[in-house]
């Protein structure tokens, strides 16, 4: 696309006016005539066998028109936030009122609140085949040897907490039947997984299910399906033969609706005199909550010749973890890349030298040999003390240094194109928009293709009736929907030339669509105004399916982040300055959202850096902070100045974007602390107690 | 929410007239930053509300004699105040501080003084809390890292208004409308720990009106507030500290610390006072003041930063207030 005319230019969304002014609507915001509210009664307790539940009071409270039970007496309910039941009625204030007249009888039981707790030999066995899953040994090279080979060791435990999506649209849908079809507006990343999820659900025919989701308020990996809220949303509808809302509180996002898990990491790693790793040895863990994994990559990136890797999984009593915007990776880059800084402490090296000494050779898809040193100088990394602040006063400064890798790619997606004797364009692809600007890049992407301005083409998406795209996660969605509009639209050019051509009395191949015009190639003089040429078509549009084609799009990609941060070392509050970002991402579509991805990816990574930490009380496993109020999340004053590097790789085609923003901003802020205090701590988020622990332990004589 | 009768009363007497001397049957509503909370969560279920929007919400400076705050003032007018500002720094860093633009353009200067505490096992309903007639508090051996350094109190809660802090430090007092009349308390007597007061934090008895902050007119003073938050953006602070200091020439001839954040009520710290008592204020006199002032703290098992945290509040708002 060397000439591209649209592609690869600034282009704001297209529906950001209606996002601003409050016009798209988003499933929260769908009323339907006659709509009743649903609401979920959840566990209150982190383990409990339900021995009974009457709806009988809620179903004659007020207001109430559907009730019904979601688990069946005798089952258990694994962790606070379970779901028991639920009613329907005419406001959400009866519909939470009714809720508390369910009685349910609870046998409560043992539960597991931490990992610390599910580690011991004594913890009461809570889940079935037992509270950890032994997991694989990773083993490469001769451990021994590269320990001997060792000039200094490091031994040390790295840790990082339970961080929930907090999509600020929560989950939940509105449900409408007629007759025996379902009509799901859904907050979702996957319109088509949904339709199946709710078919298979309901025992109902997938053709009987349409989902739609114009517009969503964030999913982040958490919004894939029905869910079991729109599982009951539909059941509600069905039994009070109402259309339901059902959307999700606060607490219940923080409870139920996925979270990434923890993790830990005790390693024991080796680096030789000249800075060149030499061996690596972890026994890993974390928890995904009730019955859910928690693994991540390690080590991250860098070579280690001999290494040996051990993973536990340990399960809590707490709500179960989904996937949650590049799953995995923020824990093995902020566990490895800490431990480099250490290493590179050890062997007195700048940490940027030291990384360049270890990482792999580079590749398309691994460029961070290139990109460390654009990002240094951009952030003026020879401005970087060694480590601790010596500046007078309470503020120290420090920078600190990450890189990241992640996959993307595209898949299988079919698109539609009509061209209309107006002139008009619609495309249709059943992706969705879930935040990164879908809709504006179909429109860049046909409009390229036509040679027409993107507000000429109507891009039609987020509606299961639409020619199948799949969910958008793993960063694929650019990838798989682009080609699919490039093919599809340029079938419909090829339709278009058929009917231009005789007209023009050339053949159709010799025709080429730009600047609102379909001419012939190399006599642009000779041609017509796309409008003329669309009024050809008499009363026939162009009607075009098409899909997905290999070769326009490839997966992998790499970044490297810097930041720089300010320490109050007399209060322990950390304020990220300044993040620097270099980031590839293949043929960049639009470098505005593109970079507006970047941007909420970093936020996200300093949210997770600082503030974010599902808190569950270590003894009764509730949480604490089921909120926006001490579940802290960065407010305007809190962001930092982002600076986005993109390094389009046009040759490579399009790969994505959504995920690798986030991977390394807390790594670097981490290591940006610890050259700005001169102490390392080992455990995310960064709170004002740790750094004032941290320090005051450094001043009674402890290591570092 | 449970459904409730609303009262909408214009003047004083028609919004005591609607209180009930039972506790949490009835209760004011003004910005309803904290009640429409407490409601939604289910942890107060009043049958009434009263409206006291209308009532006095305005700023009276007088040419002589005592500024009086209606209490249905909005944080954002207070802090907007020119007089305000001028006459008391550090009630007006404090109204700004409150929250968001979006709180202080509703939240009013009563509702703040009389917020129900932040603490996390009193506003999630599962923790049935000394607070909430329970047999315990949960905070002893669980997630205390924002609760009380002061205080040794069988309830750890720390007292989340803002305003009172400055408010006691400038020697304030509220004056209360109750069914035998008016009476004013003094603001360093108006909150009352747990052991004393377990269901609300003041002297405020429920068919109580709380309906002015009467301050007296600082002469030769030097004050300022100071508050640590984690997040820049909308954070309770950590601690917070007001200073107000009666000047001889350059010592002090008196001076009033109020630490916030750190007890269930505002914790005025007469150590403090007393070192700073006449001293001229230097970098070394705030900070062996600081030191005084958390020398009796008694952190729990997870907020010793706290103390660490309130000593630095203090010791820069003692900096502030002679800067």
């Amino acid at each position: 696309v060397a000439a591209a005319q649209v592609v690869g230019k600034p282009h704001t969304r297209l529906d950001g006016p209606l996002k601003v002014s409050g016009r798209a609507k988003y499933s929260y915001d769908i009323k339907r005539p006659g709509l009743l509210y649903g609401r979920i009664l959840r566990s209150p307790h982190p383990h409990a066998r339900v021995v009974s539940i009457d709806l009988g009071p809620a179903q004659k409270a007020p207001g109430v028109k559907a009730a019904l039970a979601i688990v069946e007496p005798g089952k258990a309910v694994m962790y606070q936030g379970d779901e028991v039941a639920a009613v329907a009625a005419a406001t959400e204030e009866q519909a939470n009122d009714a809720l508390r007249l369910i009685a349910v009888t609870y046998d409560v039981l043992p539960h597991i609140a931490t990992e610390a707790l599910a580690l011991r030999p004594d913890a009461p066995p809570v889940f079935e085949g037992g509270n950890i899953k032994q997991g694989n040994t990773d083993e490469t090279g001769d451990l021994d040897a590269g320990f001997k080979a060792a000039a200094h060791i490091i031994e040390a435990t790295y840790d990082t907490q339970v961080q929930t999506h907090v999509c600020l649209e929560t989950h939940g849908c509105v449900c409408e039947w007629e007759g025996d079809k379902l009509t799901a507006w859904v907050s979702t990343q996957a319109v088509h997984g949904t339709r199946e999820g709710f078919a298979e659900s309901l025992q109902i025919p997938q053709a009987n299910v349409r989902v739609i989701c114009e517009y969503m308020g964030g999913g982040f990996g958490s919004k894939f399906g029905p869910d079991v809220q729109g599982v009951v949303c539909a059941k509600l509808a069905k039994a009070a033969a109402a259309p339901v809302t059902l959307m999700l509180d606060r607490k219940e996002e923080h409870l139920a609706s996925g979270n990434r898990p923890s993790s830990a990491a005790k390693i024991r790693a080796g680096v030789a005199a000249d800075g060149t790793l030499t061996a690596f040895d972890a026994e890993t863990w974390g928890t995904g909550g009730a019955g859910v994994g928690a693994g991540f990559p390690l080590p991250y990136i860098y070579v280690f010749p001999n290494r040996r890797r051990r993973h536990r999984d340990v399960y809590t009593n707490a709500g179960p973890a989904r996937a949650m915007r590049a799953p995995g990776h923020p824990q093995g880059c902020f566990t490895t890349e800490t431990l480099m800084d250490e290493l590179a402490d050890r062997v007195r090296m700048d940490p940027l030298a030291f990384r360049l000494k270890n990482l792999p050779p580079d590749a398309p898809n691994r460029m961070w040999r290139k990109y460390f040193p654009i990002a240094a100088e951009r952030i003026g990394w020879s401005r970087r003390h060694p480590t601790g602040d010596s500046t007078p006063g309470p503020i120290k400064r420090g920078m600190g240094c990450a890189a990241n890798q992640w996959g993307g790619g595209g898949r299988g997606t079919k698109a539609h194109v009509e061209i209309l004797p107006d002139g008009g364009v619609v495309v249709r692809c059943g992706t969705q928009d879930i935040g990164t600007g879908t809709r504006t890049i179909v429109a860049m992407v046909a409009a390229e293709t036509l040679g027409v301005p993107y507000e000429a083409i109507k891009p039609e998406i987020g509606d299961s009736l639409y020619p199948f795209s799949g969910g958008s996660g793993g960063s694929t969605t650019s990838a798989s929907v682009t080609p699919a509009i490039r093919v599809t639209a340029g079938k419909a050019l090829d339709a278009l030339a058929l009917r231009v051509a005789p007209k023009l009395g050339v053949e159709p191949a010799a025709l080429v669509a730009s600047g609102g015009r379909i001419a012939v190639k190399g006599n642009e003089s000779k041609g017509l105004s796309w409008k003329e040429a669309c009024r050809l078509l008499g009363t026939e549009p162009v009607s075009v399916d098409g899909e997905w084609e290999a070769g326009l799009s490839a997966s992998g990609t790499s970044g490297v982040q810097f930041a720089e941060v300010a320490v109050d070392v007399e209060t322990g509050i950390t304020r990220v300055e300044r993040v620097v970002c270099v980031q590839d991402c293949g043929l960049i579509i639009d470098p505005m959202t593109a970079e507006s991805q970047v941007n909420g990816g970093i936020v996200m990574g300093v949210n997770w850096a600082l503030f974010e930490h599902r808190i569950l009380d270590r003894n009764t496993g509730q949480m604490v902070n089921p909120n926006m109020e001490w579940y802290l999340l960065a407010g305007m004053s809190d962001v930092p100045k982002i600076e986005v590097v993109l390094m389009n790789q046009p040759e490579r085609g399009v790969i994505g974007l959504g995920e690798p923003p986030t991977i390394s901003t807390a790594a670097a802020i981490a290591n940006a602390v610890a050259n700005a205090i001169g102490v390392r701590i080992r455990s995310l988020p960064l709170t004002p107690d740790r750094i004032l622990t941290a320090l005051a332990e450094q001043r009674a004589g402890g290591t570092l | 929410v449970k459904p409730f009768a609303y009262i909408d009363a214009s003047n004083e007497g028609e919004a005591v007239a609607a209180l009930v001397p039972e506790r949490g049957h009835v209760l004011p509503l003004a910005g309803g930053m904290d009640l429409l909370a407490l409601m939604k969560d289910y942890i107060a279920q009043p049958e009434r509300l009263v409206n006291v929007k209308r009532l006095d919400a305005t700023i009276s400076v007088p040419d002589q004699g005592v500024i009086r705050i209606g209490a249905a003032t909005r944080l954002a007018d207070l802090a907007a105040h020119e007089a305000i500002g001028r006459m008391y720094p550090a009630l007006r860093h404090a109204a700004i501080d409150v929250g968001t633009p979006q709180i202080r353009n509703v939240g009013t200067v009563g509702g703040n003084i009389m917020q129900r505490p932040r603490c996390w096992y009193f506003r999630n309903e599962e923790f049935n809390c000394l607070k909430k007639g329970g047999a315990r508090c949960f905070a002893v051996d669980g997630e205390n890292q924002y609760h009380a350094i002061f205080g040794e109190s069988p309830c750890h809660i720390v007292h989340p208004s803002s305003l009172a802090v400055p408010v006691i430090a400038y020697g304030g007092r509220f004056r209360v409308v109750g069914p035998d009349g008016e009476r004013e308390i003094e603001a360093d007597k108006f909150f009352q720990m747990p052991d004393r007061n377990m269901y609300g934090e003041t002297a405020l008895e429920p068919n109580e009106l709380l309906t002015h902050v009467i301050l007296p007119r600082p002469v030769n003073v030097k004050a300022a507030h100071y508050e640590v938050k984690f997040k820049q953006s909308h954070d309770w602070p950590i601690a917070m500290a007001s200073v107000v200091l009666t000047m001889n020439g350059a010592s002090v001839q008196s001076a009033r610390v109020v630490l916030g954040a750190v007890a269930p009520v505002p914790w005025r710290v007469p150590a403090a006072e007393a070192v700073l008592a006449g001293k001229t204020i230097d970098a070394n006199v705030a900070a062996q003041a600081a030191e005084a002032a958390v020398q009796n703290a008694r952190p729990m098992s997870r907020n010793g930063y706290k103390v660490q945290v309130a000593r630095v509040a203090l010791q820069r708002a003692i900096m502030a207030a002679v800067a």
